[in-house]
C-alpha cells in the first residue's frame, strides 16, 4: 500500500495540508519538474535532437552572416572605408578599386550596397522558411508531448478511486488535462532553445568585450549579481501568485461544470439567482487571481530590465567616452586598433545582443514559474498512486468456473465509518444470489468490492479460491458485467452506448443484447434506431428505457459473472417480467448478483443474502428463508405481500 | 465517428455574417466606454516619447563622438525636437553626453526605454506561456494587458489595460453563463456539457481581441502614421520613397490576407470545436466514472479522448499554418519593398544627403510607418479567428429561451387547483408525446400517473412548473394560464423531485436548502425527518455539515434519493410533484414516506409518478397514461373493480408475481 512519502488517492488535492503545499512551491520543485520532464522529452528525443540540430546550424550559419552584413554596411557602405580583397572578390568587385580610397567611389558604393542587399534578400529567402519550417517542425513535436501527457494524465484519473473523484471536481481535471498539461509545450523553449541561446549570447558578448576592453567586460558581465538576487526574490512570490491563478480558474471551471450538470434542480428550485452570484464570485476571483499573477510577472520583468538596462547606461557612456577619446587599444582586437566609430557600434551592438540575451533568460525565467505550477499540478495528480493496483506479478483472471466466495470481508470508506462488517458469502457458477437490505446497507458497496473498485479493509474475496488481488484488475473487470442502478449514457448512439463495454461487438450481438434486455422494441422506434445519438442526460429516453439499455450494455459484455443493482425499479411489472425473462434464460452457466428491492426480481433468485447495517444477517433460497418464523427475510416479504394484497383487493 | 457535437452550428460563417457577429460583440463594450477612452488616451500618450527614443543615439554618433556642431544639423529637426535640441547648442560633446544620458535615464524609467531599438527598450506585459492548442492560448487573451510603453507609465497603462480587458470577459461570459440558466431545462439533456464550458471558458475571450482590434488599431495606426510621417517631412523634406513604400504594406497586408479569410474563419471554428469535444469527452467520463471503472471503459474511454485530443491538436496546426501562409504571402512582395527602401536610403547617406545618424534614424522610421500600415492592412485577418469564437458563443446565446416576460403577472399563493386542459405536445424530433390530456387536481388531492414507461408521464408532469409549454391547450393554475405569468412566481409554489438525483458539492445542509434558502436548522432537520434521511445523516461523521463530495459520490443511490425528498420537503411548496421517488427505498422507508405524502396532501396538490403499486395506491386519482394519453382514471378500488381495465391488468401483474 501507500508508503510514507506516496500521497494515497483518497485524500482531496486542494485541501491538501499547509506544510506540503509549501513544499509545493519551493524552488527545488521548479527544477526536480525540469528533470522529470526531460523523460517526457525522451520518446520524441530524435526529433528534438534533430530540431536542435536544425536551430544550432542555422544560428551558427546565420551569425557570422549577420555580422559581416552589418559590418560592410556600416564600415563599407555608409563609412566609404576601402573593402578588403576578399571582401571585394565575394561581391564580385574590380579588387583594385574596391581596396582603395580613391577606387572606391560613390559609386562603387553604390553597386556594393545593391549586391549586399541582393545578398541579404538571398539570404532571408533561404533562412526564413527554414526557420518557420523548423518551428512548425517543434510545434508538432511538444504536441505529441502534450498528447501524451495528456493521455497518460485522463488515463491515471481513471485508474484513481471513487473517493479521489468523490472529492475532487470535474472541472479542476478538465483544467489540468486542457490548461496544465499545455505548459508541457514550452519545456524545449525553456529547456533548450532560451538557456542554449541566451547564455552563449552573453558570454560571448561579455568575451568578445575583454578582448578590446576587459574593464568593461567584466562591468557587463556583474550584471549578473544584482539580477539574480532580484530574480529569486522575485521567482517565489510568484510561484505563489501563478498558482493561486491557476487553483481559481480550475473552481471557476469546475462551478461551470457542476452548474450545467444540475441545471435540472437549479431551474426547477429557482436558484438560478444564487448560481450566477456565485458565478460571478468565482468569475472575479479566477480575475483577481490571475491579475495579481500577471501584474507582479510585469512588475518583476520591468524591474529586471531596470537593472540591467542601468548596467547598459553606464557602459554606453564609457563606450562613448572611449570613443570620442579615440583611445587607442592595447592591442589590436578584432582588426580594431582604435576606438573608432566601427568600434563604438560594433561594442554597442555586443551591449544591445547581450540586453536581449538576458531579457530573454530572465522573462523565460519568471514564465517557467508559472511553467512549473501548470506542470507541478499534472504530476500532483499523476502521483497519487491508485488505491487498488496490481501486483507485478498478478496474473490475467481467465475464466471462472466454480465460485466467488467473500471470507470475513470488512470495508469503510472513512476510518470511523464501517460500511460492511464480517461478510461471508459463496456465489457458484450457475446461480442468482440476490442481494437484499434497507437502504445504506452496503449492497452496492459489496459489489464495488468484486469489481475491486475498492479493496476491503480486511478479509479476502476469492475467485475459484484465489485471492482477487492476485489478478489483474483489467482483466477481473473484464470478467464482470454491470448494469448499475443509475443509468449513465455516454454523448454518442445507442450502438456505441450498448457496446460501451465491447467496442467491437458487431450488430447481431448489439441487437440480440438489446433483445435480452428488453430494448430492441423501444430502440426500433427510435428515429435513427440504434444510430439515434443520445445526450449524456438522455432526454430522447425515459428512465426505464434508459434502465434496458444499461442492461442491454452489461449483457453484451458475455461475461461469466453479472451484476444487476435494482436493475427493474424503473420499469413497469410487464417489461420487467419480460426482461427478467431473457434474463434468467441467458443467465445460465453464470453467476448472477441481483441488488433489488422488488419482491418480484428477488424471487428469481436461488440464494437470497439479507444484508443490515453492513452484516449478512441471512442467506439461504426464499423458500428455506420463509420457514424463518423471525427472520427479517420472512418479514419483509409479509409487509411488501400485505401492502400489495391490500392494494389489490 | 465517435465524437459528435450536438450543437452545431453552421461551420461557415460568410462576410456578412462576421460582421454582424462582430458589430454585436463591440456591444458589450459599452459599459466599458470611459475606460477604453483612457487607454487610448494612455496610447496616444506613449507615442510621443516613443517617437522621441531615436534622438538620443543620433545625438551620441553624430554630435558627441564624431563632434558635429548640434546647431548645425545635415537635416533641418522636426519641430517636435527642434526647440529641445537647439537649446543644447553651445555645449561641449562631454556636456552633451551628461545631458543626453541624463535624458534617457529620466525616459528609462519612465517608460522602460532608452532607444529605439529592441534591446534598450522594454514594455509593460504579463502574457504567460500558452501551449499549442486553441483552448490554451485564451488564459492570455482573458488577461491581456499591453502598452506601446514600459516604465512606470508601461506598468500603468497596463495594468489599466488587463484590469479592462478582464471586465470586459467578466461582463462576457456572466452575460453567457446568465443565458444559458435561462434556456428551457431541457436544453442541455442532449448536449454535452463540456461543449458548454468550452463556450465559456474559452470562446468567450475571443471578445478581447475583437475589441481591441477594432477600437484602437484604427485610432493609434493612422495617428502614429501621421506623426512619424510629419518627423519625416519637417527633418527630412519628407522622404515620399520610403513613406509610400512603407504605406505599400496596407494594401499588401490586406490583399495577401483577403483570399484566407474565410479559411481561417472555418480553421479557428473547427480547431475550437475540436477542443471542446475532447473537453466534452474528459467531462463524460469523469462525471461518470463509476460507470468506466465498472463497466471497463477505461480503454475505450482513453482511445476517444487520445483521438479527440489529437484532433484538437492538429486542427490547432492548421490555424498555424494559415497564419504562416498569411505571412509569407505578404513577406514576398514585401521584401522588395524593403530592400528597395534600404537602397534608396544608404544612396542618400553615400551621395551626403544624410549623415549616417540620420541612416538608423530613417530606417527606424520606415519601420514605425511599416508596422503600422500592416496592422491596418492585416486587421480584417487578425479577427477571423476570433470572430469563429464569438460566433460559437452567440449561438449558445441565441438558442431560445425560456419565455418568461417581466410584463406578466405574478401568481398569489395557490388557492384552488391546477387543470390540464387538452393538452397536446410532441417532441422536438416530431414524435407526439401527449394527445388530449385533460384533468383536474384541488388542493388537498394526491394525484398519481401510472403507466408503462416511455408512456409520457414526466414529460405530462413538466408542463406543470412549466418546463415545457403545450403544443396545444392550456395548463391553468387558478384559472390563469401558466403562459401568462411569472416562472418565478410559479415555480416558488412548485416542489420536484427528478427521478435522477442531483447533488451539489456542498454539504448535506447546503443541498437541502437548495429547496428554501431562508429555512431554518429545524426546518431542515423536519424535511430530512420525514424522508427518512434523519438517521443516516445523524451517522455521518460531521453530520448536516458534512460535505458531500462531487456527485455525492460518498452516498448510495437510496440515501441520495431521500435527500432530495428532503430538498422538496422543505420547500413547503403548494405543488409537490415526485418522479419515481421511491424507486431505490426499501418497503419500510417507503411506506413511512408514503404515509407522509398522503399526510401533507392535506392542503396540498401532490403528483407521483410511479410504478410501485404500495406508493400509488393511496391517490385520490389514478390516472393511467400510455401513448400519450390518459386510457383510465378514477381512485385505485374503482379502477381495479373494472374487468379488463389497463390498470387492473398493470396491479395483477405487480401483485401476482408477489404470490
Amino acid at each position: 500500500m501507500a508508503s510514507d512519502s506516496q500521497v494515497t488517492d483518497s485524500q482531496d488535492l486542494s485541501r491538501l495540508g499547509g506544510g506540503s503545499r509549501d513544499d509545493r512551491l519551493r524552488m527545488r520543485l521548479v527544477f526536480s519538474i525540469l528533470s522529470r520532464c526531460l523523460s517526457l522529452l525522451r520518446p520524441v528525443s530524435k526529433h528534438v535532437i534533430g530540431l536542435f540540430a536544425g536551430f544550432a546550424s542555422l544560428t551558427l550559419l546565420l551569425a557570422p552572416l549577420v555580422l559581416i552584413f552589418i559590418d560592410t554596411l556600416w564600415t563599407r557602405i555608409l563609412q566609404g572605408k576601402p573593402m578588403l580583397e576578399i571582401e571585394a572578390r565575394f561581391f564580385g568587385l574590380p579588387v583594385e578599386l574596391a581596396t582603395t580610397a580613391a577606387g572606391f567611389d560613390p559609386a562603387m558604393r553604390s553597386l556594393l550596397a545593391e549586391r549586399l542587399i541582393g545578398w541579404g534578400a538571398i539570404g532571408a529567402a533561404v533562412c526564413i522558411p527554414i526557420f518557420i519550417a523548423l518551428y512548425y517542425y517543434q510545434v508538432w513535436i511538444l504536441q505529441q508531448v502534450n498528447q501524451k501527457l495528456r493521455v497518460e494524465l485522463l488515463s491515471h484519473l481513471q485508474s484513481l478511486s471513487l473517493r479521489f473523484h468523490a472529492d475532487n471536481t470535474v472541472g479542476d481535471a478538465v483544467y489540468r488535462l486542457n490548461q496544465d498539461s499545455a505548459m508541457v509545450t514550452q519545456l524545449i523553449q525553456v529547456l533548450v532553445l532560451v538557456p542554449f541561446t541566451a547564455i552563449p549570447q552573453f558570454l560571448f558578448s561579455v568575451l568578445v568585450m575583454c578582448l578590446f576592453a576587459p574593464t568593461l567586460g567584466l562591468i557587463l558581465f556583474g550584471v549578473l549579481l544584482p539580477s539574480l538576487i532580484l530574480g529569486a526574490w522575485f521567482s517565489t512570490r510568484m510561484r505563489t501568485r501563478f498558482r493561486g491563478a491557476r487553483e481559481t480558474n480550475a473552481a471557476l471551471t469546475g462551478r461551470i461544470q457542476e452548474t450545467l450538470a444540475g441545471i435540472k434542480i437549479i431551474k426547477a428550485y429557482g436558484a438560478e439567482r444564487v448560481e450566477q452570484g456565485a458565478f460571478d464570485g468565482a468569475s472575479h476571483s479566477a480575475f483577481g487571481a490571475a491579475f495579481q499573477a500577471r501584474n507582479l510577472y510585469a512588475v518583476y520583468t520591468m524591474a529586471m530590465f531596470w537593472v540591467f538596462g542601468t548596467f547598459i547606461l553606464f557602459l554606453t557612456a564609457l563606450g562613448t567616452v572611449e570613443a570620442m577619446k579615440q583611445t587607442e587599444l592595447a592591442a589590436t582586437a578584432l582588426g580594431f586598433t582604435v576606438w573608432n566609430l566601427g568600434l563604438y557600434n560594433y561594442f554597442k551592438g555586443r551591449l544591445g545582443s547581450s540586453t536581449e540575451a538576458l531579457k530573454d533568460l530572465f522573462r523565460t525565467w519568471g514564465r517557467l514559474q508559472d511553467i512549473a505550477i501548470g506542470l507541478d499540478r499534472v504530476f500532483e495528480v499523476m502521483d497519487r498512486r491508485p488505491e487498488v493496483e496490481d501486483d507485478p506479478d498478478a496474473i490475467p483472471l481467465e475464466s471462472i468456473h466454480q465460485e466467488i466466495r467473500f471470507a470475513d470481508v470488512s470495508f469503510q470508506y472513512q476510518s470511523d465509518r464501517p460500511v460492511l462488517h464480517n461478510v461471508n458469502l459463496t456465489a457458484t457458477i450457475g446461480t442468482i444470489t440476490a442481494i437484499v437490505g434497507p437502504t445504506g446497507s452496503g449492497k452496492s458497496t459489496l459489489m464495488a468490492l468484486l469489481l475491486r473498485l475498492f479493496n476491503p479493509t480486511s478479509g479476502t474475496i476469492e475467485i475459484d479460491g484465489v485471492d482477487l488481488g492476485r489478478f489483474q484488475t483489467a482483466s477481473l473487470r473484464e470478467r464482470i458485467s454491470i448494469a448499475l442502478q443509475e443509468n449513465v449514457l455516454f454523448g454518442d448512439t445507442v450502438r456505441e452506448n450498448i457496446r460501451f463495454a465491447v467496442p467491437q461487438a458487431t450488430d447481431p450481438q448489439v441487437r440480440e443484447a438489446a433483445r435480452v434486455a428488453g430494448a430492441s422494441d423501444f430502440i426500433d422506434e427510435l428515429p435513427d434506431g440504434y444510430e439515434t445519438l443520445l445526450g449524456e442526460r438522455g432526454s430522447k429516453l425515459s428512465t426505464g428505457q434508459r434502465q434496458r439499455l444499461s442492461i442491454a450494455r452489461a449483457v453484451l459484455k458475455d461475461t461469466p459473472i453479472l451484476i444487476l443493482d435494482e436493475p427493474t425499479a424503473a420499469l413497469d411489472a410487464l417489461t420487467e417480467q419480460k426482461v427478467l425473462r431473457n434474463l434468467s434464460q441467458w443467465g445460465r452457466g453464470r453467476a448472477i448478483f441481483l441488488i433489488t428491492h422488488r419482491l418480484s426480481t428477488i424471487r428469481q433468485a436461488d440464494r437470497i443474502a439479507f444484508l443490515q447495517g453492513g452484516k449478512i444477517i441471512e442467506v439461504d433460497s426464499h423458500d428455506e428463508l420463509m420457514r424463518r418464523p423471525d427472520g427479517a427475510y420472512r418479514a419483509l416479504v409479509e409487509a411488501e405481500q400485505i401492502a400489495s394484497l391490500a392494494a389489490g383487493r | 465517428m465517435s465524437s459528435q457535437n450536438r450543437m452545431q452550428e453552421s461551420e461557415f460563417l460568410t462576410t456578412r455574417e462576421t460582421l454582424q457577429v462582430i458589430r454585436r460583440a463591440l456591444r458589450y463594450v459599452e459599459p466599458f466606454k470611459a475606460r477604453f477612452s483612457v487607454k487610448v488616451g494612455l496610447m496616444f500618450a506613449s507615442l510621443i516619447p516613443m517617437l522621441m527614443l531615436p534622438w538620443p543615439v543620433k545625438i551620441i554618433i553624430d554630435n558627441v563622438i564624431e563632434g558635429r556642431a548640434i546647431d548645425d544639423p545635415i537635416r533641418p529637426y522636426p519641430p517636435l525636437i527642434a526647440p529641445l535640441l537647439n537649446g543644447l547648442a553651445g555645449y561641449s560633446p562631454y556636456e552633451l553626453l551628461f545631458i543626453v544620458i541624463t535624458f534617457q535615464t529620466t525616459l528609462f524609467l519612465l517608460i522602460g526605454a532608452f532607444g529605439a531599438s529592441g534591446s534598450e527598450r522594454e514594455t509593460a506585459e504579463g502574457n504567460l506561456a500558452s501551449g499549442y492548442d486553441t483552448a490554451s492560448r485564451t488564459e492570455n487573451e482573458a488577461n491581456e494587458g499591453f502598452s506601446l510603453t514600459g516604465g512606470l507609465l508601461g506598468l500603468f497603462d497596463f495594468r489599466w489595460t488587463m484590469r479592462l480587458t478582464q471586465s470586459l470577459n467578466h461582463h462576457y461570459r456572466t452575460r453567457l453563463f446568465d443565458r444559458i440558466q435561462t434556456l428551457p431545462m431541457t436544453a442541455f439533456d442532449d448536449e454535452r456539457i463540456g461543449d458548454a464550458v468550452y463556450r465559456v471558458m474559452y470562446d468567450t475571450p475571443a471578445i478581447t481581441n475583437t475589441c481591441y482590434r477594432i477600437l484602437l488599431t484604427p485610432l493609434t495606426s493612422p495617428l502614429h502614421i501621421l506623426l512619424t510621417v510629419w518627423i519625416l517631412t519637417s527633418s527630412y523634406g519628407g522622404q515620399p520613397i520610403l513613406i509610400y513604400s512603407a504605406l505599400a504594406f496596407l494594401p499588401l497586408a490586406f490583399a495577401g490576407t483577403l483570399p484566407l479569410a474565410s479559411a481561417m474563419r472555418r480553421s479557428s471554428g473547427r480547431s475550437r470545436q475540436a477542443g471542446a469535444t475532447a473537453t466534452a469527452t474528459a467531462e463524460e467520463g469523469m462525471s461518470n466514472i463509476l460507470a468506466v471503472q465498472s463497466l471497463g471503459g477505461e480503454n475505450r474511454q482513453r482511445e476517444r479522448y487520445a483521438d479527440d485530443s489529437w484532433s484538437a491538436f492538429s486542427r490547432y496546426r492548421a490555424v498555424f499554418r494559415l497564419g504562416i501562409y498569411a505571412v509569407v504571402i505578404a513577406a514576398i512582395p514585401g521584401a522588395f519593398i524593403v530592400g528597395y527602401a534600404f537602397l534608396h536610403t544608404i544612396d542618400l547617406v553615400i551621395a551626403e544627403e544624410l549623415s549616417r545618424g540620420d541612416f538608423g534614424l530613417l530606417v527606424t522610421y520606415f519601420f514605425h510607418i511599416l508596422i503600422s500600415a500592416q496592422a491596418l492592412g492585416g486587421m480584417w485577418f487578425g479577427l477571423q479567428g476570433s470572430a469563429a469564437g464569438l460566433h460559437r458563443v452567440f449561438f449558445l446565446m441565441d438558442m431560445p429561451g425560456e419565455d418568461d416576460d417581466p410584463t406578466h403577472a405574478e401568481l398569489g399563493p395557490i388557492q384552488k387547483g391546477l387543470e390540464i386542459d387538452k393538452v397536446d405536445y410532441a417532441y422536438p424530433d416530431g414524435t407526439q408525446a401527449l394527445r388530449g390530456i385533460q384533468f383536474q387536481a384541488q388542493l388537498g388531492q394526491m394525484i398519481a400517473f401510472v403507466g408503462p414507461a416511455g408512456a409520457g408521464k414526466t414529460t405530462l408532469a413538466y408542463m406543470i412548473p412549466r418546463f415545457v409549454t403545450p403544443d396545444r391547450g392550456q395548463v391553468r393554475i387558478d384559472g390563469r394560464n401558466l403562459a401568462e405569468l411569472r416562472l418565478s412566481s410559479l415555480r416558488s409554489q412548485i416542489a420536484f423531485v427528478f427521478q435522477e438525483t442531483v447533488l451539489f458539492d456542498a454539504t448535506v445542509e447546503e443541498n437541502i436548502r437548495i429547496g428554501r434558502p431562508g429555512a431554518s436548522d429545524e426546518e431542515i432537520r423536519e424535511a430530512a425527518t420525514l424522508a427518512g434521511a434523519v438517521e443516516f445523516i445523524d451517522a455521518l461523521p460531521q453530520g448536516y455539515q458534512t460535505p458531500l463530495g462531487r456527485a455525492g459520490g460518498k452516498l448510495s443511490v437510496g440515501q441520495k434519493q431521500r435527500l432530495s425528498l428532503a430538498r422538496a420537503l422543505v420547500r413547503d411548496a403548494r405543488i409537490l410533484i415526485l418522479d419515481e421517488p421511491t424507486s431505490a427505498l426499501d418497503a419500510e422507508t417507503e411506506t413511512r414516506f408514503v404515509a407522509t405524502l398522503k399526510q401533507l396532501s392535506r392542503n396540498r396538490i401532490v403528483v407521483v409518478i410511479a410504478h410501485r403499486l404500495s406508493t400509488v395506491r393511496s391517490a385520490d386519482e389514478i390516472l393511467f397514461i400510455d401513448e400519450g394519453e390518459i386510457k383510465e382514471r378514477g381512485a385505485h378500488a374503482a379502477l381495479l373493480k373494472r374487468r379488463d381495465g389497463a390498470y387492473r391488468r398493470f396491479v395483477e401483474m405487480q401483485s401476482g408475481l408477489t404470490r
